[in-house]
């Protein structure tokens, strides 16, 4: 399956923009992010706190539509989805 | 007009476009990048999806509001400062609907929309920390 991760803002600089990557069928996404994340020590630590749970103000989004972290180890990725892994946001 | 663009806009022509038949209020709102000791800011966008989420904000604004125009023109890019961030003009029949329009679509473009700012300075540069994470507490990286 071939997924596309993209990161935003501070999480962008630590992991860069657009990621396309190849995964297993079944794999979750908090899987799939950690894989992306532990490559990066800097940036695991910027999205994850040390029990391995997403930080509470990361935020998520499957398909432009957002996800609740606490179910991220439940949903898996399916090929094609776009994900997308931001700090707060502070627009307008 | 719904849209984000690194382009400036020309306020003048959306107020001109927003007076209509039964318009007696427009209200403008201007966001400007202020002089917070910054040389810059840097904006980016999650662009789709925060176009859609503006769409969104507009419809419902107008439905709740009886606005009779929503125009949100969000920035992104390098601005200077002193330039628009973004620009929201409402008109409506009358001044409560349109200031009570207005306010609850810059408030609804704070709570939701993927944005992010990043001051510029002499020394370095900063994320502006959003308020708003994916629970109900507030932090901030």
């Amino acid at each position: 399956m071939t997924i596309k991760v993209r990161f935003f803002a501070r999480f962008r600089e630590l992991f860069g923009g657009d990621i396309v990557t190849a995964v297993s069928p079944g794999t979750s996404f908090m899987g799939l992010v950690k894989e992306i994340a532990e490559k990066n020590s800097e940036g695991y630590e910027a999205i994850f706190d040390q029990n391995g749970a997403f930080r509470e103000f990361v935020i998520l989004m499957k398909n432009g539509k957002r996800i609740d972290c606490a179910r991220a180890t439940e949903i898996p990725v399916t090929d094609g989805d776009e994900i997308a892994v931001f700090p707060p946001v502070a627009g307008g | 007009m719904i849209a984000i663009q690194t382009e400036d806009v020309d306020i003048g022509q959306l107020i001109n476009a927003a007076k209509g038949r039964g318009v007696g209020a427009i209200v403008v709102f201007d966001g400007i990048v202020r002089d917070d000791d910054i040389c810059e800011m840097e904006l980016e966008a999650y662009e789709e999806v925060a176009l859609c989420e503006l769409e969104k904000i507009a419809a419902e604004a107008q439905v709740a509001h009886h606005l009779f125009s929503v125009d949100i023109i969000h920035r992104i890019g390098r601005l200077a400062v002193g330039e628009n961030i973004l620009i929201i003009v409402v008109s409506a029949g009358h001044r409560k609907e349109a200031y009570e329009g207005s306010r609850d679509i810059i408030e609804a473009i704070k709570a939701g929309v993927p944005i992010w700012k990043k001051e510029l300075t002499k020394d370095g540069s900063r994320w502006v920390p959003g308020d708003h994470a994916h629970g109900s507490t507030k932090h901030s990286p």
